[in-house]
């Protein structure tokens, strides 16, 4: 881990977060059955249980978020997912608390249904206020004004001084 | 390219470069021209005046710091795919 580590970890909240949305909306009413918790194989089940635990319903029921049980019907690639999102959720630099919030900010400006509710619910969970979840909806909401501005008038990135020295010399897609 | 020419602080009004100030508070930094977006705004102050205070207002310490709603802002503007 470097200095950008926080960075690193809000990128895969947010790319993780976005592939769990595009399953969940993408799918919509499509007719397709998610693997049912009571019959649910053994190696599903432990991932099951493990997801529960992790956003905190009830061990011996509640629902399994959707797209984990649509995936479900293959157990290694839903383990595999489950993996990924539960490490890119557990807190290390970034809180919990800010990680559900960036999910939930992410969820909102793609006009995700499932993920605006979940995270929602998740931010609410973890003890986040009316007021904080508004504050993160003012955040969307403001910058979803000023990108679109930016974009229509094509700007360039002129913030690039304010960051440190990148010694990677990889190229600023916002420079010239 | 930009799709309009954005002028320099000189070419603002007064109560206009008094803003720039402001916007180089807000950011801590000393920009040889203020901000573009910071321009674009000033080009309609009756547009860019309440805009830019809903967005101080929205990005205040609250629950969330200020840093934590940076990392929103970015978060977003990803999801905009906006390189600005």
């Amino acid at each position: 881990m470097t200095g950008d580590d926080r960075w690193y970890e809000a990128a895969f909240v947010v790319g993780i977060t976005n592939a769990l949305n595009v399953v969940a909306d993408g799918l919509g009413a499509a007719v397709m059955p998610a693997v049912d918790p009571a019959t649910a194989p053994p190696d599903v089940a432990t991932v099951f249980a493990d997801i529960r635990a992790f956003y905190g319903t009830a061990p011996g029921g509640g629902e399994v978020p959707r797209p984990f049980g649509v995936i479900a019907h293959d157990a290694a690639y839903l383990a595999d997912v489950w993996a990924a999102v539960k490490h890119a959720f557990t807190e290390r630099r970034l809180t919990r608390r800010v990680k559900t919030a960036l999910a939930f900010a992410v969820s909102l400006t793609t006009r995700s249904a499932f993920g605006t509710a979940f995270h929602l619910s998740e931010l609410r969970r973890l003890g986040v206020g009316e007021g904080g979840i508004r504050e993160i909806i003012g955040v969307t909401q403001m910058f979803s004004s000023y990108t679109k501005i930016a974009d229509t008038l094509q700007l360039c990135s002129d913030m690039a001084d304010i960051a440190p020295v990148d010694p990677t010399g990889v190229p600023d897609a916002g420079a010239g | 390219m930009p799709t309009v020419r954005l002028r320099d602080a000189s070419e603002y009004p007064e109560p206009a470069r008094r803003l720039f100030e402001l916007s180089r508070q807000w950011f801590a930094y000393d920009f040889k021209e203020p901000p573009a977006m910071s321009r674009v705004m000033a080009w309609d102050p009756h547009f860019g005046g309440p805009h830019g205070r809903a967005m101080k207002r929205a990005m205040a310490p609250g629950e969330f710091s200020r840093g934590e709603k940076e990392m929103v802002a970015a978060a977003v503007s990803g999801a905009n795919a906006c390189t600005y």
